[in-house]
This record gives structure tokens, sequence and C-alpha cells, in this order.
């Protein structure tokens, strides 16, 4: 029996190998650069991964053939110092198990050999994939995974181009701060929603530690459980202390029950920041129409900057082709961390894994070469992006437009909300 | 506790509550019939979520009117999944607790991969309807018009089905083949048509608690897992077969969870529910009305 | 057990042992060859994800194993074991990063402290039947979940990572060599095996068996039923918490999610209910075929997004369910009845 099994493993996976291995027929000499990619494609969080393959396809397309783009490797076709070798992607699926990420991230590695990791939305699995790449020596760039934990762990091979959540926070705070000077007698008191996973977690307690330090009181501090079948209690909750601002942290499902909820209980906060996650999503939005207006969520993304990131409108349009949607800060976040590391890859003239690090540890990235509203791409030693400002946008006439830092506002803010 | 909250608090766990119970209620007839848990409950009610969405979609008639046509499709699924499936795992001879248990619960996923595959992972709902997003108020307290609509066609719905059981012949011959299948056959009561509109039956209030729900819930693949557990735990405290006794447990339930969520903390909501559950059940095995 | 059965029970149990003590032996020699054929295996393999889905196969096989002891000799049909998987790795992490103790000695203390939890629980639900206690066990290891998520000391929902060292046969922390995990599940699937062999043969078996096919006559022969399930429970929990600790060191993070979800107590079930409950190869022959199926499934067909490996697995489930009901082991199996196998 454990012969059987064996040989069904391994025959299946040499098929899938050799499979895998042969370059199509008629192709130039030059080998495709693998770029192993994961993230969950079943359960409660595919839809990310869903949405991730097409942001990440748009990418390769425009590394890999010639667009008119002001973009790093977008004229021409490939990566020009590797002979115009292209970048081919190979997805796995973890299923937001860090178990199965680590099995998958081995996987790319040692059977698809792959020169990079990406992925993976959920940090849960980013710790572990992290851990793999170190033992591999690859770099792994963590695309929007942004629980603060990941790059204090003093890993060599570790990227994140985006913010982490302690950035946005600090972010929220000081929007609060500008609140509470432009429109005095609000923004006094806040009330802290959150939901009971790491993304929650890690937010309520930076956002505990700011709110002490710039003397704003918390008058509630409310962590729900996900997914939960009502959430009329915790709207009570919030209710009964009426805070000027709720700081809610949550994904896709729980802030369209969130938001209904409110409603039906004729609670109408003065204002609502959140975190990103599931506020800024198309069900969201489609599933609580008129009633998102006026909220605020945090961004190192908007669709917006088209005005000030000129290659912003033709991603924009390559993506919405094949996804029908437009990027919003998760696909733009994923999109660009491809862009960055197969402008690492190019510049290491090598798909070796401490040279690539090294390449990527030498990026130096104007904002001007991104879609982001970031200042530039540079790691610091422990593979954080610090030229981050994140913005807040406000919904309002069917868009998130960004309303702070006023230098870049394009709509001026509502506040409060009533 | 202000006066105000605690009503408020008091009055929109037992709206929840009452559709906990209307939820319950099929997984429990079902198994008072036929000794038979299914596991796919929870999928159930996605189906019936998914095809009360796509009606709204497809004909952009108020779901108020279009409930009846999704429990009519959900008697016709659940009589087709008990005919195709269900007779066959109640064939075996050996390990039938578990044949029962796995067969339901591997159709389950079934169900949610064919709803992943042809539907999407995204997520879905339907938008401001004639009672979607409305509420009532009262003195400061306010009553969500679904839940509060949800709440009245629960108790509507077990009163007929009592009416059913004590009045008609069809209750007769369904408690008959309850207490003893073998028997009734004697007497020429089909017992697989029994058991085929038992399923039937039981999909059906699924059918119904479903299309309340997505008034103002979610709908994507796995939603029923948001579900399951409370209905599970709904059924098991009221105990398993006792139509009356889902009512009491899903009303019990949903209080329950309401004032842990205020009382104790919003995370640990579910921790009240199912101590009071599991400390009922070591008092009384088969739930508060199972019979001993 | 509290006493000695009186003489009808001994003597059958007996003469029972005497008549299969043969094939007894031969059930064990089988068992030792599989085992010595199998640490083998990574002489010719040694692809790291072949390796991978070896050490997750025998590593629910052990689980299965664990489980069956209680679920397939006692008739227990427990939907919790989460609870005491979880309760190993947890114990296994926490002892080596805030006490610095071995994790060698961490799922020894997971072990026994699961059989703690397992004698508690079983005090009050062994009283509850079939449906009733499955449902119990299901929500006694959610509310653990719950618990687990909401304490702050051991990392909420962050979950415990273990620390980036060097490989040590010490901390069983290999970067790169799956070897050692390899070894070190392969032994316990072996031991795991030979509890359930041992029971089989010994009269605390022939006491769960007569549980299960009939409370109501074993009882009148004077077994105490409520004193062999708790063993029974006690024995698959340490097992079970043990695979926990193993877990946690192979991946070296875990959190609440996963390690006390529900698809961890559904992984622990699946192979011995497919493979054949209560039969000393049914979770063996379930494992093998359920784990590689389901990696596999996931590896090639997954990263497209569809539901199809849901699809594939489900519908393996409600077939082989529907035509084996007494599991995948009875296509192996000449002519004798699924001995113990009657629910």
């Amino acid at each position: 029996m454990l012969n059987r099994r064996d040989l069904l493993v391994s025959s299946a996976s040499a098929a899938l190998i050799s499979a895998a291995g042969s370059p199509a027929f008629g192709q130039s000499s030059v080998e495709d650069v693998k770029i192993g990619v994961i993230y969950p494609f079943t359960g409660s969080g595919a839809q990310v991964g869903v949405d991730a393959r097409f942001a990440l396809d748009t990418a390769a397309d425009i590394i890999n053939e010639a667009h008119d783009i002001d973009l790093p490797l977008a004229k021409g076709k490939g990566l020009s110092n590797l002979g115009g070798a292209k970048v081919r992607l190979v997805y796995a699926d973890h299923q937001a198990d860090p178990q199965k990420g680590r099995s998958e991230a081995e996987r790319l590695v040692t059977q698809d050999s792959v020169a990079a990791l990406l992925g993976t939305y959920y940090s849960s699995v980013a710790a572990v994939v992290s851990q793999v790449a170190e033992r591999y020596q690859l770099p792994f760039v963590a695309a929007e995974s942004s629980s603060p934990s990941l790059h204090v762990k003093g890993l060599k091979y570790f990227f994140r181009p985006g913010p982490h959540d302690e950035m946005y926070s600090i972010a929220m705070f000081d929007f609060i701060k500008h609140v509470q000077q432009k429109f005095p007698g609000t923004g006094a008191t806040v009330a802290l929603f959150y939901e009971d996973t790491l993304f929650g977690n890690d937010t309520s307690k930076v956002q505990k530690r700011l709110a002490e330090e710039q003397k704003v009181e918390v008058v509630a501090d409310i962590k729900y459980r996900a997914n939960s079948p009502s959430l009329s209690s915790e709207v009570q909750l919030l209710k009964s202390k009426n805070p000027d601002i709720i700081l809610a942290t949550s994904y896709t499902t729980d802030a369209i029950l969130f938001v209904r909820t409110m409603r039906e209980l004729g609670f109408k906060p003065k204002g609502i920041i959140s975190q990103n996650g599931g506020f800024i999503e198309p069900a969201f939005l489609s599933a609580v129409g008129e009633h998102a207006n006026g909220i605020i969520s945090r961004a190192s993304f908007v669709l917006d900057l088209a005005t000030k990131r000129p290659s912003l409108k033709a991603v924009n349009d390559l993506f919405k082709k094949r996804s029908g949607k437009d990027l919003n800060d998760n696909t733009a976040r994923e999109f660009m961390a491809l862009i960055i590391l197969a402008d690492a890859i190019n510049r290491a003239k090598s798909i070796k894994g401490p040279d690539i690090e090294a390449a990527l540890r030498a990026t130096d990235m104007p904002g001007a070469s991104t879609i982001m509203p970031w200042d530039r791409v540079k790691f610091g030693a422990d593979g954080q992006n610090s030229s981050i400002k994140p913005v807040m946008m406000q919904y309002g006439d069917g868009e998130y437009r960004t309303v702070w830092p006023e230098a870049l506002a394009t709509r001026p803010l509502k506040w409060p909300l009533t | 506790m202000s006066l105000e909250l605690l009503l408020q608090v008091l009055l929109s766990g037992l709206l929840m509550g009452m559709i906990y119970a209307l939820m319950a209620s099929g997984l429990s007839l079902i198994f008072g019939l036929m000794d038979v848990v299914n596991f796919a409950h929870g999928e159930f009610l996605m189906v019936a979520m998914y095809l009360m969405f796509g009606l709204v979609v497809l004909t952009g008639l108020d779901p108020l009117l279009l409930w009846p046509i999704v429990t009519v499709c959900l008697f016709a699924f659940g009589a087709a999944v008990y005919l195709g499936v269900v007779r066959h795992a109640l064939r075996a001879k050996t390990n039938r607790g578990m044949v029962q248990v796995f067969t339901t619960f591997g159709l389950g996923l079934v169900l949610m991969g064919l709803a992943q595959s042809l539907l999407s992972p995204d997520y879905r709902s339907i938008g401001d309807s004639w009672i979607g997003g409305k509420s009532v108020s009262l003195l400061g307290i306010y009553l969500p018009l679904p839940q509060l609509v949800g709440g009245i066609a629960s108790i509507a719905t077990f009163s007929i089905i009592w009416l059913m059981i004590t009045r008609t012949d069809f209750g007769k011959a369904l408690e008959a083949t309850r207490e003893d299948a073998g028997a009734v056959a004697l007497v020429g009561i089909n017992k697989d048509l029994i058991f085929t509109l038992g399923w039937g039956g039981g999909a059906a209030l699924v059918g119904l608690a479903g299309s309340i729900i997505a008034i103002f819930f979610y709908v994507y693949p796995s939603v029923g897992t948001s579900f399951i557990l409370i209905a599970f735990v709904t059924v098991a405290l009221g105990g398993f077969g006792s139509i009356y006794g889902a009512l009491a447990a899903g009303v019990i339930v949903g209080v329950v969870e309401a004032f842990s969520a205020v009382l104790l903390s919003p995370a640990l909501k579910s921790l009240g529910v199912y101590a009071v559950y599991l400390a009922v059940v070591v008092l009384r095995p088969r739930g508060l009305f199972g019979s001993m | 057990m509290r006493d000695v059965p009186p003489n009808p029970s001994t003597s059958l149990a007996d003469r029972n042992l005497a008549a299969s003590s043969s094939s007894r032996r031969r059930q064990l020699l089988v068992a030792l060859a599989a085992t010595a054929l199998a640490a083998c295996v990574p002489l010719g393999v040694s692809d790291v994800y072949a390796m991978n889905v070896m050490i997750l196969t025998l590593m629910y096989l052990a689980l299965s194993q664990s489980w069956n002891v209680l679920g397939g000799y006692c008739g227990q049909i427990s939907l919790g074991h989460a609870i005491y998987f979880g309760i190993g790795a947890y114990a296994t992490v926490i002892v080596y990063l805030k006490g610095g103790i071995s994790p060698w000695i961490g799922m020894v203390v997971g072990g026994v402290f699961a059989s703690w939890i397992a004698l508690a629980l079983g005090y009050f639900c062994f009283r509850l039947a079939g449906h009733y206690y499955t449902i119990a066990t299901i929500v006694i290891a959610e509310a653990a979940l719950l618990l687990v998520l909401n304490w702050e000391w051991a990392g909420a929902a962050l979950g415990l990572q273990l620390p980036f060292g060097p490989d040590s046969w010490a901390t069983l922390q290999f970067g790169r060599n799956k070897l050692p995990y390899f070894y070190f599940v392969l032994a316990l699937s072996l031991l795991t095996w030979l509890i359930a062999w041992w029971i089989e043969g010994a009269r605390w078996g022939y006491w769960w068996r007569a549980v299960k096919d009939d409370a109501e006559a074993a009882a009148s022969l004077g077994v105490s039923i409520f004193d062999s399930k708790m063993a029974a429970s006690a024995i698959s929990a340490f097992f079970t918490a043990v695979a926990g600790g193993f877990y946690a060191l192979f991946v070296s993070y875990i959190d609440p999610q996963s390690v006390f979800g529900f698809q961890i107590s559904l992984l622990i079930t699946l192979p011995a209910v497919l493979g054949g409950i209560g039969t000393l190869w049914g979770p063996a022959v379930g494992a093998v075929l359920l784990i590689p199926l389901g990696e596999l499934t996931r590896s090639y067909i997954g990263g497209s997004g569809s539901g199809t490996h849901l699809i594939v697995y489900g519908a393996l489930i409600v077939v082989i369910s529907l035509l084996r009901p007494e599991g995948l082991v009875s296509l192996f199996r000449s002519s004798k009845p699924a001995r113990g196998a009657q629910a």
C-alpha cells in the first residue's frame, strides 16, 4: 500500500514536472523566468485570489509584451538584460492554511524552480512562506499582506513594497488630528470595531496605542467574531456609546452586514474610517449602495491619481479588460509587486536568489514610475518600503476619491456626516 | 445597561432567534422522521439564498413575491436529494450512522464546489426591497423589517406544521412512520413516499428561511458555514425531532447570543450559546423537548 | 477499569484470542514489513513536495488511527478531535517558547494535558447518545477555538511562530531536510497502529466492541461502559495531541484556525471512515487514498480558482460511503465480515 501511494505521488508529480519543464515548441532558446504566486483560490477568500490573478496576469503581459506605458519593463518585450526572457507565473492555492502555504511554497521552489515567490494576502500564510524563502535563499515579495509582525523577524529575503498596518493606522490618526483642527469639536472620541482575526488584532493594538498617545478617547472597544450571522448587538453597543468616529476593520462579508445593520437600527455615525479591507470591495459597494456614502478608508492606492500618474489609466484599462473591474488597493499592490520584482530580476541579470535579493535591496524606483501615490520604492534593511504615505479617500457619487492629504485631494472632505 | 439597550437587545435576539428556529426546523423534521442528520443543511440554505438572489436579478420582482417559488424549488430539490442519494445511504447494512453523516457531508462539499465553479466565489446581495433595509421604530427601539417578517413567518410556519401533524391524515402517516417505519408498510403507507415528502418538506423550510435571510444577508459559496453550527446547536438543544423544541431553542439561542455579546464580549457571544447548550444537554441528554 | 468481568465473557474472549492469534501475528508482520518498506521510500524519493505529501499522509494516518480507538472500536463518533490536536500543538510550542523546554517533552505534556481534558469532557459527554454526542464534540472544539482566539498570552489570532534557527534534532527543526519529520511520523503511525492492534487482542478491545455492538448486553455482562469509554478517550486524545505537537514543529507556525478548526477534525475522521472504521487497516487505506488526492487536486487543479477539487473530493466521499459502507478495506478482504464494524 505504501508502495502504491509513493508510486502514485512520484509518477504524478514526475509527469507534471516534465510537462511544466519542457519549453513550448518554436520558442527562442531563452528560458522563461518563473515566479511562484501563492494565493487562496478556494474557500471564503477565493475571490481575492481570483482578482490577484487578473492583476498579476496584467503585469506579466505588460512586462512580456511591448506596451507604450511609462512603467519599468513596459516598452520592450520581456526582460532585456536576460535576452528578452519572459516572466512566467506559476500559481498555487494555499486555501488560507499556513501548512498548505508552506507545502506549496516548497513545491514551487523545488519542483518548478521558481526564481522568487509572491503572495499571499493572508499574513498567517506570509509568515510561513517567508520562512521557506529564507531557507531556500530566494526573495519573497509580500504584495499586500500587511501584518507588522512580518518585517520584524530579521529575515533577509523578505520584501514588502506596500505599507504595513501600523503605517496605515498612523496615517489614520494623523488624519484624525487634521479633522480635529479643521472641524473643531469633532473627532474627540473613537470606537474600535474590528474582527477577531490577525488583521483586526494587529490593527486594534496599534490604534489603541496611538489613541492613547494622541489623547483621543476610546469609548468602545468591540472585537467581533468574523462572518457572524448577526451584528445587531455589536452595532447596538456602538450606538449606545455614540462615538465621533468609528474605526472599522472588516472584510467584505462583515462590512456588508455592519453597514446594513447600522441602517436598520437607525444609527448614523458622525464618521467612519475604515482600515480598507472589505469597505472598498465592489461587492460591498454594490450591496450597500448609497449607504456607503461618506465612509472614509485609508489607502495606498486611489484611482483618481490618474492625473498625477499617467501610466495608471492605461494599466487600469488593461486590468479592466481582463477582470471587468477597476483596480483597487489590493490589486494595484499586487500589480506593482510583480513589476518591482521583475525590475529587480532584470537588473540582477540572473535568476539566482541571492543576486535578485541584492538587486531588490538596491531598488530605488521613483514614485512616478509606479501607479501608486508613493514617494519611491526603496527597501530598508528589514525589507520594508518606508517611503510611503498612505492617503485617505472618501466614498461619494459612486466612487472613492482622495480627500487627504489636501495636496493630493481631488474632492473636499465631507465632515461630519451627521 | 439602560432600559432602551436592554429592550433593543432582547427584541433583536428574539427576532434573530425565530429565524434560527425556522432554519433549524427543516433539520429537525428530517431527523424526527428518519433519524438522519443532514450535514448538507448549510449548503441547502446556500442554494436557497442563491436561488432567491438569482430570481430577484432575473425577474426584478420583490423577494416577498418570490419566496413561494424558492420554497417550491427547494421542496423539489430536497425530494431529489432523497431519491438520488439519501435513499441509497439508508440501504447500507453496516455503519448506517456514519454513512448518512458522510454522504450528506460529501454532498454539501459538492454543492459548495458547484456554486464556486458556476457562480464564482464573489459575494452577492439583494439591494433594497419592500422590506429590505427598512425598519420600524417605537420609543427609540428599532425593529428591522426583514427580521420582523422573518419572525412572523417563523411563528406562522410552526403553527402550520403543528396543524398538519395533529389534524391531517398526512401528519398521522408521518407520525406513524416515525414511530415504526416497518409496521406502516403493513397498513399500506408507502414509506419511501413519506420519506421523499419529508425531505422535500425539510428542504422547503430551509427554502423559506433562506428566502428571508437573503433579504438582509449576503450570499457566497460558503455562506452555509456561518449558520450550520447554530442550526445544529438549536436542534440538539431543543431535542432532535421535536418541532416545538426547535422553536423554543431557536429563541433561547438568539436571546442568549444577543446578551452574551453585550454582557460578555462580542467576540465570545457564541461561547455563551455553547455554554447554555452544553449545560442543558449534560442535564437533559436529549435536549429540552427530546423524547427520552 | 473497575473490575474484572464475570466468567462468561472472559472465557469467550480467551477462546477468540486463541482462535485468532495466528492471524494476529500475521497482521503484525504485515505492519512491520510495510513500515520497513515505507522507511526505504525516501532512499528513492528526494522530491520535497512528494516528501511533504507522504509526511502529511502518515500524520493523518496516525491521527485517524488514534481517532479510531475511540470512534471505531468504541463507537463514539467524535467530530471535534481538533481540540486535542490544537492542545498538543499549542502545548508543544508554548512549553518551548515560554519555558525553553524541549518540544519533545512538550509533545508529551500536550498529550497528558489532552488526556485530562478528554477525561473531563468524557465525564459529561458520554451520557449523550449518537448524534447528540457528535454535535457536542463539534461545539466543544469550536468553543476551544474561540477561547484560544481570544487568549492574548498565547498570541490570540496572531498565533505562535517557532524562531528561525539551525537544523536540530533537539528542537525537531529542519529547514530543507524532510527526512527527520518523515521518520518521526512513520514511527508515530506504527505506534498508533500497534496500540490499535494491542487493543483488538486485549480484553479492553473485547469490552469496547461489546460496548459498541450492544451496550445493554455488554452492561449485563458486567462491563463498565463508562470506564471503558473514558479509557478509550484518554488514549485517543493523547496520541492526537502528540501528532498536533508534531504538526506545530513541522509547519513551525500555528494559529487557532489552523489547529483548532473544524477542517482538522474532519481530516482526522475521514480516513478511518472511508477506509473502514473499527478496523486495523482502515485508517491507513483511507489516509493513503485521501490525503494525496486532496494535496494533488489542490496543487494541480486548485490554482484555477474554480471549485473543481471540492467537487471531486465531495463526490468521492459520497461514492465511497454509498458503495462501501464498511470502508475501502473491505475490498482487500476475502470473505471475513468486517469485525466489530456493525453499527
